[in-house]
């Protein structure tokens, strides 16, 4: 009798944890293991220690990667802040015009498929025959290797990047900013403050919070980017568009699977990392978390 | 409030044990592993064998060709029920055979990822030792590993010189006479002297693409990436004959440097910017499907050769079969591959005309050597080459393709250092010799060291 009452509550719980065991414990332990053997699939697997990760550090290709989805991460994610907050910042306020439209237009590139958009990029921004070079040839400019050359191939994806993700930051950021009282704009208009100085003084320090998600959720993202560059650019020119989560799905796509959960671990470690550091920086200065 | 029945001490032990266990078993690589074994021929005669097999295959026209043929090999074993399937296998093939599960009893394979995956397919040694003489010894080189032939040789596909007979014809240039790659520069410099505007010879943009014809240009020389053990060979004077010849004909403005029948590409293939393109028979796509300007203006001739007297085609690409060590039913998949790839009826079925190529499919020639007969075409003469025997000049040419290595699993990869590093260099932004170091460096750390 004893036993099934201490017994029920585990028994009702018991669905998620196995789910969690089978599709996360296990994935995440049999990666671990992994990254200390060469592996490719099939057969027994070599024991390499931390060869793997000794590999890794030591290799220019695997800082290079970090180092092209450090520039994504500059080229997106400041300005995705600063652009979804002033767009959300907008579409909060109750007199704009065609609000409905606006919001449905902001919204809907992120709920495009990327693979599309990504046939698009490819199209518009094509050396040879696409949109952008025509316009520019039309005032006198010259061709721009927008996908081709390694000055404009990160600038291009991140352009493509923000368009197709600036949504979710708006969405984020309004939330945000709906669950400011209103209350606290009036009494700072009743003291003088001007519009300019009400968003820098209220709005920016109350919707903190999810400014932080946002940093930390796209963070991630961006350190974790693959489908980008992988349906537009295959990480070229000269490697300069092969993010991070390229890189490893290279290890992976050669069936160096050893390398490539070792490589996984190192990028869980500096996301944590970053995320740990944008999540101190944007703390809200009350001590609450 | 009660107390937990179970304290946070314990619930840690018990994690711990739980960890403990799953750490054990999950070790990679356990017994569950196949040891992928050779394979037997089946006993069953063709009219007594019975079973279902599911063969993957590559979509578009190809899958409809192979649909016609398999068939026709219905026909002769109706016992056997063949699932045709089209799938992505860049994509999936791989993944497949490393997860082990919906694995099927054959597919279509690039001959460059073979040797990467023998580990998890049939070695097919013996099946294949009846035609082994007589068929290609480049297909059997490239998809042997350890001395162990895991793929069934399916096309081959011989280079050629594809070029413009009128504009050669203007300039006073025979054909006949571009003998060596040099000579090919020296007619290149005659046909822009009568067109400054001509860069007449196509070199790719695309660094996977441009990898590949570099090697159809080793293979001519009887060389490739890596030798029969694994050794990276770059750095010998094959290569360096390439880039220097490569290098040569960029610093004379002799280069269309354009990416693989994209626009800008057909843009000057058709406006008589390009003259001359080395590439593989599959190049014959173009004038019969896409350039319409110059569409029966071209025609095919073997490839120069390195030296006087040297060979007159290497291979660009190609494909074989293979059979995942976890086939359900390997015999019948081989029953299958036996037919397409060497015998009469089934060859005549996948190359002869057919509904989807009703003059033959010249795309490429097979690789079983009792079949490539110059007097015995598969295909028809070619309206778009102006009606041009193309059957005759790839199988003159490919009977000079020297034998190649296995090619090593990682030549693939290789590509984002050989591959770029061409690139670099047509763009003079690197000299031979840097594209050789740099090249040869960054592979043995990478990809040799990490075998």
């Amino acid at each position: 009798m004893r036993v099934r009452t201490w017994l029920t509550p585990y028994v009702f719980v018991s669905p998620f944890f196995l789910v969690f065991a089978a599709f996360g414990v296990y994935p995440l332990i049999f990666a671990l293991q992994l990254s200390f053997t060469r592996w490719r699939g099939a057969g027994e697997a070599t024991f390499v220690g931390l060869g793997n990760y000794s590999y890794l550090l030591s290799s220019p290709d695997f800082w290079a990667s970090l180092g092209n989805s450090a520039v994504m991460w500059v080229l997106i994610v400041p300005i995705q802040v600063v652009a979804g907050l002033g767009a959300a910042v907008l579409l909060a306020n109750a007199k704009l015009r065609l609000r409905g439209f606006f919001r449905v237009a902001f919204i809907a590139p992120f709920v495009t498929p990327l693979v599309a958009m990504a046939q698009v990029w490819i199209v518009v921004f094509d050396t040879d025959y696409g949109l952008v070079n025509y316009l520019l040839n039309l005032v006198g400019l010259p061709d721009v290797g927008w996908l081709t050359s390694t000055t404009w191939s990160k600038p291009t994806l991140a352009l493509l990047v923000l368009w197709k993700t600036t949504g979710f930051a708006i969405i984020i950021l309004l939330a945000g900013l709906q669950a400011v009282p209103g209350q606290v704009y009036e009494a700072a208009s009743l003291d003088g403050a001007s519009r300019w100085r009400q968003f820098w003084s209220l709005t920016v320090p109350l919707v903190r919070r999810s400014i932080a998600f946002l940093v930390v959720v796209q963070t991630l993202a961006v350190f974790q980017m693959f489908a980008e560059p992988f349906v537009v650019t295959q990480g070229g020119p000269y490697g300069s568009t092969e993010t991070a989560g390229l890189y490893l799905f290279d290890h992976i796509s050669a069936s160096d699977l050893g390398t490539g959960a070792a490589n996984s671990f190192l990028l869980v470690l500096l996301v944590f990392g970053l995320s740990l550091g944008a999540v101190r920086l944007l703390r809200p200065k009350d001590g609450t978390s | 409030m009660s107390t937990p029945p179970i304290g946070r001490r314990g619930f840690i032990k018990g994690a711990l044990g739980v960890g403990a266990l799953a750490v054990a078993g999950c070790a990679p690589g356990g017994s569950g592993q196949a040891v992928p074994s050779k394979l037997a021929a089946p006993s069953a005669t063709a009219s007594t064998v019975k079973g279902e097999i599911t063969i993957w295959n590559r979509s578009g026209d190809l899958f409809k060709v192979f649909d016609a043929a398999i068939a026709k090999f219905k026909q002769a074993y109706p016992g056997v029920t063949v699932n045709h399937q089209q799938v992505d296998i860049d994509a999936k093939l791989a993944n497949t055979l490393i997860s082990g599960t919906d694995v099927p009893d054959g597919s279509f394979w690039d001959d460059a990822k073979i040797g990467g995956q023998a580990e998890h397919l049939y070695d097919l040694t013996d099946l294949i030792a009846p035609y082994q003489d007589k068929t290609a010894p480049y297909k059997i080189s490239v998809n042997t590993v350890d001395g162990k032939i895991y793929g069934v040789p399916w096309d081959l596909d011989p280079g050629l010189l594809w070029y413009r007979e009128d504009i050669l014809e203007a300039a006073g240039v025979d054909i006949a006479s571009i003998a060596t790659y040099d000579d090919l520069l020296t007619a290149a410099r005659t046909i822009k002297d009568k067109n400054p505007a001509s860069k007449p010879i196509h070199l790719d943009k695309n660094p996977f693409l441009s990898q590949l014809w570099l090697e159809m240009l080793a293979n001519q020389q009887g060389t490739s990436l890596t030798d029969a053990s694994g050794k990276l060979r770059l750095d010998s004077p094959e290569y360096k004959k390439i880039f220097t010849w490569i290098e040569q004909a960029t610093g004379d403005g002799l280069v269309t440097h354009a990416p693989y029948l994209e626009p800008a590409d057909v843009n000057t293939l058709d406006n008589g910017q390009q003259v001359f393109v080395p590439w593989a028979i599959w190049w014959s796509f173009a004038p019969q499907n896409l350039l319409k300007a110059t569409k029966g203006k071209w025609r095919a001739a073997p490839l120069p050769a390195w030296t006087p007297g040297g060979a007159r085609s290497g291979v660009m690409g190609g494909s074989s079969f293979v059979i995942p060590a976890k086939a359900k039913n390997p015999e019948l998949a081989w029953l299958l591959y036996e037919y397409l790839c060497f015998k009469d009826e089934g060859i005549q079925a996948v190359y002869g005309p057919n509904s989807v190529y009703p003059g033959g499919l010249s795309t490429s020639v097979p690789s079983y050597l009792p079949v490539l007969d110059p007097a015995k075409p598969l295909f028809q003469p070619i309206e778009a080459l102006g009606g041009q025997d193309l059957w005759k000049v790839a199988t003159e040419a490919s009977s000079t393709i020297p034998a190649a290595a296995p090619i090593p699993w990682w030549w693939a990869q290789s590509v984002d250092y050989l591959g770029n590093n061409v690139q670099r260099l047509i763009e003079g932004k690197m000299s031979p010799d840097d594209v050789i170091a740099d090249s040869a460096k960054k592979i043995q750390r990478n990809l040799v060291d990490r075998g």
